[in-house]
């Protein structure tokens, strides 16, 4: 591993370190990762929609679209999406469990039910959550009891254990500190039967397809948060950070130590995402 | 498929030795175990749990595993139960959703109630590969399991004449469906439906297989293809006849069913009838066709 040659000021080297983690491919410490992140996110908060669409080619409205039928919605729902902090998985799962209501209208029941439910979208970084109560109200949802905007650390939730349906985490667990915090964190609040789906960028093993994809992330995302966003190194660390992270199955047994059942996952794009899926009993 | 295997560890009721058990094992995609790491499938764990009786929960099947066993076995039973356990938890949803299929029909609805009723999230729901699908060929499963249930257990079945045997476990088989009649046509449009198509093909061949095995069929060469594929034929009709049948008990399914089982009885003595014809005819045609082509090149 190489040592970046930029010149941030958050990255310090001492020699009496106690703990290093990797962050993209500079060394920072531990306590630092955090603060990286949360000025990498409010630098991008603004232009992150923006800049998804330009990176993926429009594709990652296509895998959050996935993310939301494996996760199969029903009215009633207590569902908590970290790291959602501009909303989209939080909209596009209201979406499908109001239409279902529509489809089911033949149980009565369900008419109670689907006041009763409730997305919580938690995110650390209050820009983020900002952005996405704006578009909320764009969306005409600034009314919707549904929606509940909560700021909050992945790896340590304020939620009660045993209360939430389903989990999601898209595009998020790259970026905590300690992995299997946050997915210890998942276990406790899901209920018996909860469902914890990650939606993440992933490694690609396929020959050719890998050296386009090394180069279109090493040469044009940066160049492209340059013209778009003005922000190089925010797009540098975030290609480096993909890098870092786990490939797809050992971050499934990583899931699986969490306590977590039946974890499959599906590679989307030959492995440039990969959607992760366990299950709680 | 694996749903069999584990219906015969959780829902059997009957213990004893000398019972025949499917071994068919399940075609899961798992990725990962859940408490360590490693890509075996579930054939290579679960070497002896289909020929162990167990009882009807799977509480008191884990417990009897970990009591029955030795200190250097437990850790691998453990290994064993928990993976074991979402797959227990999931058929329990399906039994109860069964409950509520009437109602809601065979869909995620009756799923969504069926988890609640057990008392686990109906997000599991999402778990299921094919939903809907799942249901289906879950009860399909379960009818068939309480068929070969009814056939080891039923001597006077050996004292039948094939054709009677063959109409009694047909019929017996239709009647589990009888409940549902209302809501059969759309559980056969989901087994009809493409992705759904080579499963329920399946179960369907293990069904006729288990009916004509039961009906004393030593048959090993063509006719055994012959032979699953009539009684395939008028199983599907009986099936679908019954769809429309609003006679008190099913009297007249039962009467068409009587009527194909003999058609097909007498199709073979007919087919063997037809092929003396044909062959009479051929020499009758042969001879009359030479005399026709010798006065042609007489001439």
């Amino acid at each position: 591993m190489y040592l970046n040659s930029y010149n941030l000021p958050c990255v310090t080297i001492s020699m009496n370190f106690t703990s290093v983690m990797f962050s993209g491919f500079k060394e920072v410490r531990e306590e630092e990762k955090s603060q990286m992140v949360g000025k990498v996110f409010s630098n991008v908060a603004s232009n992150y929609d923006l800049m998804n669409d330009f990176m993926s080619g429009g594709l990652h409205r296509l895998w959050k679209d996935r993310l939301v039928s494996k996760l199969s919605p029903f009215p009633g729902m207590k569902h908590l999406d970290v790291a959602g902090g501009t909303g989209d998985v939080a909209f596009r799962i209201l979406e499908s469990v109001n239409s279902i209501k529509r489809r089911a209208l033949q149980d009565p029941l369900n008419d109670d039910l689907q006041e009763e439910t409730r997305i919580y979208v938690c995110d650390i970084n209050p820009n983020m959550l900002d952005v996405g109560k704006n578009r909320a109200l764009e969306k005409g949802l600034g009314e919707d009891k549904s929606l509940v905007w909560v700021q909050g650390d992945a790896e340590a939730l304020s939620f009660e254990d045993n209360s939430m349906d389903g989990y999601t985490i898209a595009f998020g667990i790259r970026n905590v500190t300690h992995i299997e915090k946050v997915l210890s964190e998942a276990y406790r609040v899901l209920k018996r039967g909860g469902r914890f789906l990650c939606l993440e960028l992933s490694h690609v093993d396929i020959p050719v397809f890998k050296e386009l994809y090394d180069f279109y992330s090493f040469s044009v995302i940066p160049r492209l948060g340059e013209i778009v966003a003005g922000d190089r190194e925010s797009y540098q660390y975030l290609v480096e950070s993909i890098r870092r992270f786990p490939p797809q199955e050992k971050f499934a047994s990583m899931i699986a130590d969490a306590g977590f059942q039946k974890v499959e996952y599906e590679n989307l794009v030959g492995g440039v995402v990969a959607i992760h899926s366990g299950l709680k009993i | 498929m694996y749903r069999t295997v584990v219906n015969r560890i959780l829902l059997t009721k009957n213990t004893g030795g000398g019972r025949r058990c499917l071994l068919r094992f399940p075609d899961l995609r798992t990725a990962v175990s859940s408490s360590r790491f490693s890509t075996t499938t579930e054939p290579q764990t679960f070497p002896n749990r289909p020929l162990n009786p167990a009882d009807s929960s799977t509480s008191s099947s884990s417990t009897s595993f970990q009591t029955s066993s030795a200190a250097g076995d437990i850790p691998r039973q453990e290994r064993k139960n928990p993976r074991a356990e979402y797959q227990g938890e999931q058929a329990r949803v399906l039994q109860a959703s069964l409950r509520h299929v009437l109602r809601l029909g065979w869909s995620e609805e009756a799923m969504i109630a069926g988890a609640k009723e057990v008392g686990i999230s109906p997000s599991i729901v999402g778990s299921f590969p094919r939903k809907e699908a799942a249901l289906v060929e879950f009860f399909m499963d379960d009818c068939l399991q309480r068929l070969i249930d009814r056939i080891d257990s039923g001597e006077e079945l050996q004292d039948l004449i094939p054709s009677q045997c063959i109409y009694k476990l047909v019929r017996f088989r239709l009647e589990m469906q009888a409940p549902y009649i209302s809501k059969w046509p759309q559980a056969l449009s989901i087994q009809a439906h493409p992705l759904n198509v080579s499963t329920s093909f399946k179960q369907r061949a293990m069904l006729v297989d288990e009916i004509w095995h039961a009906a004393g069929d030593e048959a090993s060469d063509l006719d055994w293809y012959v032979k699953r594929t009539v009684l395939g034929g008028i199983y599907s009709t009986t099936e679908i006849y019954m769809l429309t049948d609003s006679s008190p008990e099913f009297r007249d399914t039962w009467l068409f069913l009587d009527n194909r089982v003999k058609d097909a009885f007498d199709l073979k003595k007919t087919i063997q009838e037809a092929t003396y014809l044909a062959e009479a005819v051929g020499a009758g045609m042969g001879s009359s066709l030479q005399g026709f082509v010798g006065k042609v090149i007489q001439r």
